[in-house]
């Protein structure tokens, strides 16, 4: 079994693997003495050795912790964990957010998602937090639209659903 | 014009409305950003910068370098006030700076912060003046070999000092340079790991990476903790911050070797690449206490030990200045975004940096002295208004946030493109920050990898023999170096894996 670090470097590991594998493709030295290839090889080896060290590390960790008696991992212990639904649901949004944006536009999208992300965060509880939430999430988009395109000479992206 | 004209002519432009407003309103979004518990001043200067896009170099630099030292002072009034350090380098100033307001001196924990980051900033910025010029000049000496052996330098260091593993901080920095591997390669424009997706013909712009990786790994946390009952209770009421500024200038200036010395320590750790303020206020904390006739009475409320966090991290901001000037390598998150807005306008930090950029140049010593006092005024005049602001409720403050972060991203080309790279690198730095990985190595890897392998192909293209690379006394020496910072740091790590052993058991033993 093995805790994050290993992990960790598992991933690591099989994306320098599949990396070296696509430098074979790559085409030879022809202007200067080292080709494209080089600098990659060498970068994505010290990647595997160092990512062969981290698993090596962790497994021998792992075991040690495993020895020991009435271990207990850590994360048991610490007792209520970090809330990983929030965390989640704060990348669903923004992810929808980033793919809506160009449909949607900036304006509508912004407020949508600042509306979302706000009461996903923290539920509004009387009226008067939902108000709140409204006014920011339109806020939000109208001011970052008026200072960007009108002082700031940045377009931001038009909807092509909404065509604003 | 002699090198003190350049600077007073660039002085009187920056006080002109036009650089001015720019300066009061990155201070302003720095005191604030950095008193913000769990936004770090990289978070601010990346919030602030899709508004620099639209200005001139000058004016953009001018509001950056208001958040950096507005944000080294912003973190110091949480850390007094509430016992919570508003940026991590202010963890320091929580030791002395809470239990001064606990004992009913909140008013002058405050001041002796906000003026020792004035002292300590002024005398970085006399170092960042005198030393820039011959910083750079030793630069220009430098030939391939020298710059490929620097750059490995300072990622070697910066993976061996930061977080708790050795192996995780290189491996960090791998993947950093990784980052850069992909897309056309320096000399032929061969694609490489494109797989055959077009937007990565182009590569990793620098600035969405870094957006990507700081946003959601500094946010996330604070949404872990949302409903968890973990949040702290922030509620500074009746807290009086009334004092006489002369009192509070008589304890700092009373204390000249200590003030000196954590300021050197401060500008130090700043010339170090991305290793920060972090580091600078602990370990000059550290060494005021070492160094003291009092050292019992540290982490009592005692003024020594807000100076010695306070002035060293603010002298960190013009050492992290110094090197991103002469030599082009960021000394910290901060500057790494100072340096991709640089870019953006076309201009290349290093070397020549000052030769062929003296307008901006000096502009940045300028925009850096007259930050200090504004940072005064700002604290002087809004600290209970910002208080108010630091209330804000994060479920308000990190949608607004990662909006700014989608326009900075977009904004850099137009392009949805690098709004896509921006949602990439925040799974990739959330997964990192999961993984208990330090982010500085990954950052100073995506800034190097490019200039590591240009120099390298250029060195070897001048002269195959790669023992050069040794044999050259600069590159040799750096390099000598960079195996020395590896073996030390993995030396460290050991031994305090085994303290930390003999500590387990020997509690385990008391137990039975």
């Amino acid at each position: 079994m093995l805790s994050r670090d290993g992990i960790s470097g598992l991933v690591c590991l099989a994306l320098s693997i599949w990396l070296l594998v696509l430098t074979l493709w790559l085409p030879p030295a022809v202007i200067v003495p080292i080709g494209p290839a080089f600098y990659p090889r060498v970068v994505l080896t010290i990647m595997a050795l160092l990512s062969t060290i981290l698993i090596v590390l962790d497994v021998v960790a792992m075991r040690r912790l495993h020895a020991a008696p009435g271990a207990v991992p850590a994360a048991v212990a610490a007792g209520t964990g970090p809330n990983y639904r929030l965390v989640l649901a704060t990348f669903i949004e923004f992810g929808i957010y980033i793919a809506l944006l160009p449909s949607l536009g900036f304006r509508i999208s912004t407020v949508l998602f600042v509306m979302a992300l706000q009461v996903t965060l923290e539920w509004p509880r009387s009226a008067r937090h939902w108000v709140l939430a409204v006014a920011v999430a339109i806020a939000t988009s109208w001011v970052c639209h008026i200072v960007f395109e009108n002082y700031l000479s940045v377009l931001l992206p038009r909807g092509t659903w909404s065509g604003m | 014009m002699s090198h003190y004209e350049l600077l007073f002519t660039h002085i009187g432009t920056i006080l002109h409305f036009q650089y001015l407003i720019p300066l009061l309103v990155g201070t302003i979004a720095g005191v604030i950003g950095g008193a913000l518990p769990g936004v770090t001043i990289t978070m601010t200067v990346i919030v602030v910068l899709p508004f620099t896009f639209g200005l001139d170099p000058l004016q953009g630099l001018a509001a950056m370098t208001g958040v950096y030292v507005g944000g080294s002072a912003g973190g110091s009034i949480t850390a007094s006030l509430i016992g919570i350090p508003g940026t991590p380098s202010a963890v320091a100033t929580t030791f002395d700076g809470f239990p001064m307001t606990k004992n009913g001196e909140a008013g002058r924990s405050v001041w002796v912060g906000a003026w020792s980051a004035f002292i300590g900033g002024a005398l970085g910025g006399l170092c960042l003046i005198e030393l820039t010029g011959p910083f750079a000049s030793l630069a220009l000496k430098f030939g391939p070999w020298e710059f490929f052996a620097l750059f490995v330098f300072a990622l070697s260091m910066v993976a061996g000092l930061v977080g708790r593993s050795v192996t995780k901080g290189l491996l960090s920095g791998a993947i950093g340079l990784v980052v850069t591997i992909i897309g056309p390669d320096p000399v032929m424009g061969v694609q490489r790991f494109t797989v055959h997706i077009h937007q990565l013909e182009g590569g990793f712009p620098f600035l969405p990476v870094l957006i990507g990786v700081f946003a959601f790994a500094q946010l996330m946390p604070d949404v872990e903790t949302i409903g968890t009952g973990a949040q702290p209770a922030l509620t500074p009421n009746q807290i009086n911050l009334k004092v006489s500024h002369l009192s509070v200038l008589r304890d700092i200036l009373c204390r000249p070797f200590i003030l000196l010395w954590v300021t050197f320590i401060g500008i130090v750790i700043g010339v170090l690449p991305a290793i920060g303020g972090s580091a600078a206020n602990i370990m000059a904390y550290d060494q005021a206490k070492k160094f003291s006739k009092r050292p019992e009475k540290f982490g009592t409320g005692i003024p020594e030990g807000i100076v010695a966090s306070e002035a060293s991290n603010s002298a960190n901001v013009a050492g992290s200045l110094m090197m991103i000037m002469a030599f082009g390598i960021p000394g910290d998150a901060v500057t790494a975004v100072m340096m991709g807005a640089l870019t953006i306008h076309g201009i290349q930090p290093g070397p020549l940096f000052i030769s062929q950029h003296p307008k901006v140049a000096y502009g940045i010593y300028a925009a850096y002295l007259v930050a200090l006092p504004l940072m005064i005024a700002v604290v002087w005049i809004g600290s209970r208004a910002w208080l108010r602001i630091i209330m804000m409720p994060k479920s308000m403050l990190i949608p607004i946030v990662l909006v700014l972060c989608v326009v900075g991203a977009y904004a850099l080309s137009n392009s949805m493109n690098d709004v896509y790279v921006l949602g990439l690198f925040c799974v990739i730095g959330y997964a990192m920050v999961k993984a208990r990985m330090p982010l500085a190595p990954l950052i100073l890897g995506v800034v190097l990898g490019d200039q590591i392998e240009a120099n390298l192909i250029q060195a070897v293209s001048t002269d195959p023999n790669p023992w050069l690379f040794l044999t050259r006394p600069i590159s040799g020496g750096l390099i000598a170096a960079s195996v020395l910072s590896v073996a030390l740091a993995v030396w460290q790590h050991s031994r305090e894996t085994k303290r930390l052993a003999v500590a387990a058991d020997e509690e385990e033993d008391t137990d039975f």
